[in-house]
């Protein structure tokens, strides 16, 4: 069976190549028998995938600790949802997931393209390949997940305790996603740069591809953070590890894309500007999987050294050379004489919001390599850390919060004095009174001032685009109210779709706001009965508790939670300790309210004096964060509903194509 | 093209603002990053500094009392050499043990570490051995 798999994996990868130069070829030659077979060999590497990861799941499923794979990162005791997770907890096998899921993505785009952009194919076709025949390169040659132990072993040595998570289960997946899907907006930009048909279509051909993966992009990123809020116990939920900046760089640009594409789309400006985006999207993303692969940086994260650096690197270049020549040779073409007609202009806002994500996206990446580059400079090692990131993005974020706020509701080209007080009159006034309420409140002056005011100032602007789009239908339509709303959102999808993923954004904005400003941090030793206070809350230790099975050993401590002398909760913060590997790990307990967790962490436990150390936080508004995910994903699903108008154009657009053929 | 100019002009000045602020962060908050070896070599001209040590907990070495959080350990090259005493108030990170390779983040004074964070790593946390 494994052998299979380990010829499957090099079958995919001679015919990932195959496809790269029949596509390639046929697309020069204009024949279209050797497109035809470029595609159906596209189509054979992602089946021929499937097959590899079907025996790698089956092997890990059966507990085959003859494979390195497998007892590396399982176990016979290892819960089932676990061992298939084990399938991307890996080196090897992540990279076998990746390579799965680019020929999935690839084989989406071929049915989607059947009959649509018959000129771009043959080459979104070469370019996907071009990279499924690097990663399958690496799964062949480099990281072979179907190794063989020299002998077998008994028992597998099982997957890392802090993985053992229903967060982490889902995160890497969210994040591969985001980041492979990444290619297929890339492959399309490349093959408009190719042919030279460089007007809208390849655009809008990956509108929701691009869509699709910022939106994984940015689950995978809440995923991550909430994983780390939980499991790991420091109280917070963003470290700026390397591994977390690495998948944050790719959403900030991809964020910028999604905005600025907007511009060309109604002002046909900005051409090269969206290309160089689109590349550089895809670049951090193989970026950020070398940053994890190869352990240049050091992070909590890092997969132990691998060789696989160099072959990144040079990857990295391949791409980014390849990308640049192409760009500078189609510069001619792609140039716009059209600009920008004001600074008061939704494309002056959208720009600025542009060159703020890049900036932040520039920020975190200095400061993410500065200590291999000044290794490099002056032979020291210079590290930055959180306070490096929080100091330099604080601002940054403030002023897109504020473009959040002015970009959907000034007009296009020029705003007219009326055009600005029609639009700014109330949301200025909404902020200023929060600003002068937060004041009468003694919220301090500082950043979070400023993201409560702003935050009013977006949130209003926002409310007010509904309203107005509502009371215009009903007076005239004559609609009731819920009718006109959603009619006024079904008939633009994008826009008040948009709206809404910008109210989860605000509201993250706040939770993240007032969890790093106003987190208040508490660290009692206690014996039993003592109590400790922290923020509101009472806390007392009343005992230990133990608990046991073949997997872990527990231990707890039983905390009652009082508030204004009432008892309103129990919480058992735990310490584990796993059996195998033999490692000890902390279990959070928590409560969670809208306006505040209280978090508690189990720091020591003396057996002789029955002494624990509890660790408590209380985090203001932290859930807020998850909550702004949640619409966040709401808007966007309104944002790719297609809309009844696109349904009946996709019929007709299928239809016609169909006509000649019959 | 009066226009372009001062687009030109707006775009250069977020570049700066930013260029300014990553500047800016780095010179106030960057510090040194040095193996054993190294701060063996450098220590005596960075005393007073906030920096980053990775080395090793000296077998033996480690002393931690519960009931104030006090954690005293000493920090060595990997075969257990050249310790330079570190201390540390507060929990114990779940890796932290003798014999673990740590990084710890703080000040030296001259003849100790005192350490406002320490970061643990297993090296075998992604590609654990196996025994076999």
């Amino acid at each position: 069976m494994i052998e299979l798999g380990r010829l499957a994996v090099c079958l995919a990868l001679l015919s990932a190549a195959f496809s790269v130069v029949m596509s390639s070829v046929g697309a020069l030659r204009r024949r279209s028998d050797l497109i035809r077979s470029g595609s159906h060999a596209a189509y054979a590497t992602f089946g021929l995938v499937v097959v590899a990861m079907a025996v790698l799941l089956r092997a890990l499923l059966q507990h085959d600790f003859s494979l390195e794979y497998v007892a590396a990162y399982s176990s016979s005791t290892l819960p089932t949802q676990y061992v298939i997770a084990a399938l991307w907890g890996g080196q090897k096998g992540s990279l076998l997931f990746w390579s799965f899921m680019l020929t999935f993505f690839t084989t989406l785009v071929q049915l989607q393209n059947r009959e649509r952009n018959r000129e771009l194919m043959p080459w979104v076709v070469a370019v996907l390949m071009v990279v499924a025949v690097f990663f399958l390169g690496m799964v062949t040659f480099i990281t072979d997940p179907f190794e063989r132990l020299p002998r077998p072993a008994l028992e597998g040595a099982d997957l890392n305790p802090l993985l053992q998570n229903y967060w982490m289960m889902i995160h890497p997946p969210s994040l591969y996603t985001g980041y492979v899907s990444a290619s297929v907006p890339f492959a399309f930009g490349m093959a408009a740069l190719i042919t030279g048909r460089l007007g809208d279509q390849w655009i809008r051909s990956t509108r929701r591809w691009a869509l699709f993966s910022w939106f994984f992009l940015s689950l995978g990123n809440l995923f991550g953070a909430r994983w780390a809020y939980e499991v790991l116990g420091w109280g917070g939920y963003w470290a700026w590890d390397p591994v977390e900046n690495a998948a944050f760089m790719p959403w900030l640009v991809s964020t910028a894309y999604l905005h600025s594409v907007m511009i060309q789309e109604k002002r046909d400006m900005l051409r090269v500007w969206n290309m160089v985006l689109v590349l550089l999207v895809f670049t951090l993303t193989i970026f950020g999987t070398f940053l994890t692969r190869s352990g240049v940086i050091s992070s909590v994260h890092s997969f132990t050294q691998s060789g696989l650096g160099p072959y990144f690197i040079g990857f990295l270049l391949a791409v980014i050379l390849s990308a640049g020549a192409l760009v500078a040779y189609r510069m001619p073409e792609l140039r716009n004489p059209a600009t920008i007609e004001s600074f008061l202009s939704r494309e002056a806002a959208f720009l600025f919001n542009n060159l703020i994500l890049v900036g932040i996206a520039f920020a975190v990446f200095w400061g993410t390599v500065f200590p291999v580059l000044s290794e490099w400079v002056r032979g020291v090692k210079i590290t930055v850390g959180p306070p490096f990131f929080n100091r330099v993005n604080a601002p940054l974020g403030i002023a897109l919060l504020f473009l959040a706020g002015v970009g959907p509701v000034i007009v296009w080209r020029r705003a007219s004095p009326k055009n600005l007080r029609r639009a700014f009159l109330a949301p200025v006034a909404a902020g200023v009174a929060a600003a002068v309420l937060l004041s009468a409140l003694r919220v301090p002056l500082g950043y979070a001032h400023a993201t409560f005011a702003l935050s009013c100032f977006v949130l209003t602007t926002i409310v007010q685009e509904f309203w107005r789009g509502v009371q215009a239908r009903r007076a005239m339509l004559h609609e009731s109210a819920p009718r006109a709303l959603s009619r006024l959102v079904g008939k633009n999808r994008r826009r008040y779709g948009g709206y809404i993923v910008h109210v989860g954004i605000v509201s993250m904005f706040v939770g993240i706001a007032a969890s790093s400003m106003f987190r208040v941090e508490v660290q009692q030793p206690m014996s039993p009965g003592q109590q400790m206070q922290v923020g509101k809350f009472t806390l007392r230790y009343d005992k230990i508790s133990t608990a046991e099975d073949a997997h872990v050993s527990r231990l707890m401590a039983v905390v009652s939670v009082f508030q204004d002398g009432k008892q309103i909760a129990t919480l058992e913060p735990e310490k584990r300790l796993y059996k195998k590997p033999q490692q000890p790990t902390t279990e959070v307990a928590m409560r969670s309210r809208l306006t505040e967790d209280l978090y508690l962490v189990l720091g020591s436990f003396d057996p002789k004096t029955q002494l624990v150390t509890i660790l408590a936080y209380v985090n203001p508004l932290v859930s807020w964060i998850w909550i702004g995910g949640v619409i966040l994903a709401l808007g966007t699903a309104v944002c790719v509903w297609p809309s009844a108008a696109e349904r009946r154009q996709e019929a007709f657009a299928m239809g016609a194509a169909r006509v000649p053929a019959e | 093209m009066l226009n372009r100019r001062r687009f030109i002009v707006g775009a250069m000045l977020i570049a700066a603002a930013v260029s300014y602020l990553v500047y800016a962060g780095i010179r106030t908050t960057s510090m040194y990053y040095f193996d054993m070896d190294e701060f063996l070599a450098h220590r005596t001209a960075h005393v007073g500094e906030d920096l980053r040590v990775k080395g090793w907990v000296r077998d033996g070495s480690m002393q931690y009392d519960a009931a104030t959080s006090a954690l005293s350990f000493e920090l060595s090259k990997q075969d257990g050499s050249q310790p330079v005493p570190v201390t540390y108030k507060g929990i114990l990170p779940d890796m932290f043990a003798p014999g673990r390779e740590v990084v710890v983040e703080g000040r030296y004074t001259g003849s100790a570490l005192t350490a406002k964070q320490i970061m643990t790593s297993c090296p075998s946390k992604y590609e654990p051995k196996v025994e076999g």
